[in-house]
């Protein structure tokens, strides 16, 4: 029974989607589908909280799940992260999908099946799992980007990231085939067993830059982050919301426990010889690319989806902080997915706020003058933003500077330094959105922007609002949270 | 005084010079007589309780002599203004508070700088409440709050500053990180943020005048703004400095960008990315002093000051480590080569923000480099200062002051005149002796009131005639006389006549840097150039007033302008007050600083002398002693001198 509650946050998104999708085809009321959802979601985050209060040390007989699962802080985290971000996205959708007349009921369940397997993915322990949970996750995650039917830019989208997703994850399984070829294990546990004795080195190296390429992949990292801003751009809003905070969180927790747990030794681990350096340029490579593109888009939807790249960025250089300091290292990670998750949630979610049926915002004209005649939406706007760009006192400054002061004491002053001169490239971008809402009135005949009313819409963008604020001013607490989930991380 | 509405087309307002001759004549009287009441004590025995009446002779005489046609409410708004400026100068009188207090000195409140910063905050957020349909509301209660600010530091000078740091409060912010809230202010900093709590009232009040769109936004900003740029000056804690130091630059940011000129959005985005870039190489170096402390004092973590300021770092690594600070405070002063944001940013932005940039927001790169800099790496700062020191007389002084002197636009004028002004200040914070530093503390006061006081003064004129063209004006005197006498008085205390405020802090800082011993070979040299650009001040300032206000009226346009009204008389006549006090009294502002500066000093000399440069200081990082003038920790701090552990990693960051 007591497994069963360790299990809950798993158990209770998984049955909620059986039920939702049950209730969606026997009822003809779509209303409550979104707040179904969003309740589920919220119960796997009280469910999440509840089992780390209650204390993992307290449930016996975790060991039966693994190696298949691994019930952790870790994973714990992840879950309520999770839950978190899908919470957020099922709101923004409930106001999203009826204004724009595409709602559906499927989202829902897209969305909560995709959380499953994301939450899947942070727990697992074997590839074979961890594969399992990938794939669920991506499935709905490529069918919300083409949930848009008539859209062609939807269909585009979709087809890039459902094909090249396929070969990320072909590319991956290349890699965890060699790897159980070089060591007969498929649990990550035993792989990191055998790379530590150091037998069949060339072959682990190739499987080292498969898995490394595939997971790259999945973050969207610079040079793997082609299909990013085409899906972004296709998907309906609240489904990037969700890919850009749910899906990236996901992939990042797949990254962290792979790449801990099998190349975790010191002899991988070192700076000449090991993942970290090839982590560290492609870190360097997608904060610089990503912010210089971003500078350039004209669609505020597009310059999100290359500011979440730029975001990926900065996760990374916690990632490689992990090499000397792998406990502050991965809890900076954690810190800096949950400021993110809220900060771009909130983000895209006024984004949303600020369009209507027909008159989507999208671009930066679109956003001219809302400051003058919508205060609230642009006063909250400027909030998420100033954080994205990681401005005190707000819960993106606190996320930056414990990645940032995490990798400065694992010795990597240089790649702090250019993280730091690119979140000034990222201030450009973000102030340009203020300048928009501020400082210009739209032209002549332009369509005018007005905020469509929803009360989920509304109520996504106060929980963001509330948790960007309560991070940026006493982040003691959660700072706890993902130092002790990053401690009990096997890493 | 908030509710003071003066209709602008007021009879009095005609050309007639004998007014104006009154008016000044009065304020003249005020600063006079305002002397008079502190003269020695057998004066006031004689004159009896008189005496002690003249603070309300003072105003009741400014309000007699005022000439007609001024309404009663700017006759009382200026007779409590001239009240307020000789309760000052009586209070602040050396020796006056211990005949006005008992032996007991005022309890300090440990909370006293937390309200200061946290009211401007509270009213922003009672703002956002408020209807945007009710601008009078909306003023009233940025004025109110900013006036509950300005009484509220009132208690901040009854204190007798002395050497260490008063109003300590300290509070744990983030455990893990050693990051607390932690506010203490001394001599220098008081002034400051007096300064803050005085300009602000006064930017905002004459701002109302002219901002006429999106007045809750503007009130907004104004209220955030303060609140930020007290928190700047008495943070103790790097972390909590770096916040407010960051806080600041979006309000002002918007500011510039939504009320500004034409191209406005340029000016603003130039701003924010020149600061931003400076700021966040600060932070890193804020990281990177942390982390050699956590490092040095075996595992502790701390962002304060007083702890970091034990921090001793080998010469290869403070090098850059100030080199990120200085590049951030250089950018903010602004020093030559990254001074280009400040004309743009001047020449767009609305007056009151003007007004703010320019009296407050410039000295926080000046208080920076003298705090932060001078405090946490003197050897680093006595390594470059003959340098720097070329650099601020050349690029700072000289250049900026024939920048000035060839500018067609009389506000870009101004701002290079800043440039000019500043290099001052940077050279007496480089050679580093008590006058000049002293003089540099009260030339950052000087140049607030001064360069707030002109800013306001092209604010009025360009609310006339929208142009700041020098060449579209010629003979304002005969048309606008009484703003043309207030113009001249602050034109002449920017160039420094003796009498007024420029002087004062011009004279300590070039006789200080003269017989300073740090400023390389050429010793002295540096005293001469600035001295010479004094006399490009007089060349620029006195050609711009004789292109403005003498000559012919040539310019039909010109002819019917109207005098300076009610309400900027108002906004003026607190800075034309001290800028004679100042001039006349410096004594009442050096006085409280003194221990201070002699503080500063005697750190900066007994490090810059104990570690000679180039190579100052070549061994691992150390802990030194904690100052004794540092209020206590709150924490347990480690051994005094503990030394470098031997478990830190020995390889460096690169």
């Amino acid at each position: 029974m007591l497994l069963a509650f360790a299990l809950s946050p798993l158990l209770v998104v998984a049955i909620g989607a059986l039920l939702l999708m049950l209730a969606e085809a026997f009822s003809k009321v779509r209303a409550g589908l979104a707040l179904g959802t969003a309740v589920v979601f919220f119960a796997g985050t009280v469910l999440s909280a509840a089992v780390w209060l209650y204390g993992l040390e307290n449930v016996p007989n975790l060991g039966v799940l693994a190696p298949w699962l691994i019930i952790d802080r870790f994973s714990l985290f992840f879950d309520a992260l999770l839950c978190l971000g899908g919470g957020l996205a099922a709101l923004l959708a409930g106001g999203y999908l009826p204004e724009h007349k595409i709602e559906r009921g499927e989202f829902y369940s897209l969305l909560l099946f995709a959380t499953f397997g994301a939450m899947m993915l942070a727990a697992s322990g074997d590839f074979l799992t961890l594969f399992l949970g990938l794939e669920t996750m991506s499935i709905g995650a490529y069918a919300m980007t083409a949930f848009r039917r008539t859209s062609a830019r939807s269909a585009e989208g979709a087809l890039k990231y459902f094909l090249l997703g396929s070969f990320a994850a072909a590319i991956l399984l290349y890699g965890f085939a060699l790897l159980y070829g070089a060591t007969g294990h498929t649990d990550l546990a035993g792989v990191g067993a055998g790379v530590k004795t150091g037998d069949h080195a060339p072959m682990l190296l190739i499987a080292m830059v498969l898995v490394l390429a595939g997971l790259a992949f999945k973050v969207s990292a610079v040079p793997f982050h082609m299909w990013t801003p085409d899906a972004y751009e296709g998907a309906p809003t609240p489904g990037t919301t969700y890919m850009a905070v749910a899906v990236k969180s996901g992939a990042f927790a797949m990254l962290l426990r792979v790449l801990l747990t099998c190349f975790g030794d010191a002899r991988s681990m070192s700076w000449s010889n090991g993942w970290p350096p090839a982590l560290a340029w492609m870190a360097v490579a997608t904060m610089t690319v990503a912010n210089l593109i971003a500078g350039r888009q004209e669609s505020v939807k597009r310059m999100l989806a290359y500011s979440s790249i730029a975001h990926a960025g900065y996760l990374l250089v916690g990632v490689v902080a992990t090499m000397k300091n792998p406990g502050q290292g991965t809890a900076s990670v954690l810190f800096y997915l949950l400021t993110y998750t809220v900060s771009t949630a909130g983000a895209f979610g006024t984004l949303i706020l600020c369009g209507r049926n027909g008159a989507e915002a999208v671009s930066y004209e679109d956003l001219a003058g809302v400051g003058r005649r919508h205060p609230a939406a642009a006063l909250a706007f400027s909030l998420f933003l100033l954080s994205l760009a990681g401005f005190p006192p707000t819960a993106g400054f606190f996320g930056k500077w414990f990645v940032f002061r995490a990798a400065m004491e694992s010795g990597f002053t240089w790649l702090t330094v250019i993280a730091f001169l690119n979140s000034v490239l990222g201030a450009y971008y973000y102030l340009r959105v203020m300048v928009f809402l501020y400082m210009r009135e739209p032209a002549a005949g332009a369509p005018i922007a007005t905020p469509m009313r929803s009360g989920y819409v509304n109520a996504a963008l106060l929980v963001s609002a509330v948790i960007v604020v309560l991070l940026g001013l006493s982040p003691s607490l959660s700072l706890d949270v993902a130092v002790k989930a990053a401690a009990s991380f096997g890493g | 005084m908030a509710a003071v509405e003066t209709p602008s087309n007021e009879p009095g307002t005609n050309p007639s010079s004998p007014y104006s001759v009154l008016v000044v004549g009065a304020m003249l009287l005020v600063i006079a007589s305002a002397s008079y009441v502190v003269v020695p004590e057998a004066l006031a025995k004689v004159l009896g309780g008189v005496g002690s009446l003249l603070p309300i002779l003072i105003p009741a005489l400014v309000v007699g002599a005022m000439p007609r046609g001024r309404s009663m409410g700017v006759r009382l708004a200026l007779g409590a203004i001239a009240a307020l400026l000789a309760l000052f100068v009586r209070n602040m009188w050396p020796g006056a508070e211990t005949a006005a207090d008992p032996a007991t000195p005022p309890v300090e409140s440990h909370t006293l700088l937390s309200w200061l910063i946290g009211l401007p905050f509270l009213g922003a957020a009672a703002i956002l409440f408020l209807p945007r349909q009710a601008p009078r509301t909306l003023k009233a209660v940025t004025l109110g709050v900013m006036f509950l600010s300005l009484l509220a530091s009132v208690p901040l000078l009854q204190v007798s500053m002395g050497r260490e740091f008063h109003f300590d409060q300290d509070v744990v912010w983030v455990e893990r990180f050693g990051i607390h809230y932690h506010v203490a202010l001394d001599g220098i900093s008081l002034w400051l943020v007096m300064l803050t709590v005085f300009i602000m009232p006064i930017a905002t009040y004459v701002s109302f005048g002219s901002i006429e769109t999106r007045i809750k936004d503007w009130c907004f900003a104004l209220l955030v703004l303060q609140g930020a740029m007290i928190g700047a000056l008495v943070a103790m804690d790097l972390f909590l400095f770096y916040v407010f130091w960051e806080v600041m630059l979006v309000p002002m940011y918007v500011m510039i960008g939504v009320w500004g000129g034409a191209n406005r959005i340029k000016a603003a985005i130039k701003f924010f990315l020149f600061t931003m870039t400076g700021s966040v190489l600060m932070l890193v170096a804020i990281f990177y002093l942390a982390y050699s402390y956590s490092r040095a004092s075996g595992g502790q973590m701390s962002f304060d000051y007083f702890e970091l300021q034990r921090v001793m770092l080998p010469h290869h690594i403070q090098m850059w480590v100030w080199g990120a600070f200085a590049l951030s405070f250089f950018i903010k002063v602004p020093m030559f080569p990254v001074h280009t944001w400040l004309p743009d940013a001047h020449t767009e932005a609305p007056t009151g923000g003007s007004i703010i940039l320019a009296a407050v927001m410039l000295k926080m790169g000046t208080y920076g480099y003298m705090r932060f800099c001078m405090g946490l790496f003197p050897e680093a700062c006595g390594w470059s200062a003959a340098t720097l020191g070329g650099v601020s007389v050349l690029g700072g002084i000289l250049y900026g002051a024939l920048c000035a002197w060839k500018q067609d636009d009389v506000k870009r004028l101004v701002a290079y005149s800043s440039v000019a002004h500043l290099g001052y200040v940077m050279l007496g914070l480089f050679a580093a002796t008590p006058a000049s530093m002293a003089g540099s503390v009260l030339q950052m006061v000087n140049h607030g009131v001064s360069t707030g006081a002109l800013f306001l003064l092209v604010g009025v004129i360009y609310d006339r005639r929208h142009t700041r063209m020098l060449d579209q004006f010629g003979g304002l005197a005969k048309v606008m006389p009484l703003y043309s006498a207030l113009f001249v008085i602050v034109a002449l205390s920017s160039v420094g006549l003796p009498g007024t405020n420029g002087f004062v802090g011009e004279f300590m800082i070039i006789t200080g840097t003269f017989v300073s011993n740090r400023l390389g070979h050429v010793n002295g040299i540096q005293a001469v150039g600035a001295a010479l650009g004094v006399i490009l001040a007089a060349l620029y300032m006195l050609g711009a007033v004789q292109k403005m206000f003498f000559g012919k009226v040539t310019n039909p346009e010109n002819k019917k302008l109207t005098d300076i009204n009610g309400r900027e008389l108002i906004a003026v006549t607190p800075l034309i007050g001290m800028i004679f006090i100042v001039g006349l009294f410096p004594n009442l502002l050096l006085e409280p600083m003194s221990g201070a500066i002699a503080r500063i000093h005697d750190d900066y000399s007994v490090r810059t002398e104990n570690n000679p440069a180039p190579k100052f200081y070549a061994g691992p990082i150390k802990l030194q002693a904690r100052r004794p003038e540092a209020p206590k920790p709150l924490l347990k701090a480690p051994p005094a001198d503990a030394p470098a552990t031997d478990k830190a990693p020995a390889a460096e960051g690169h």
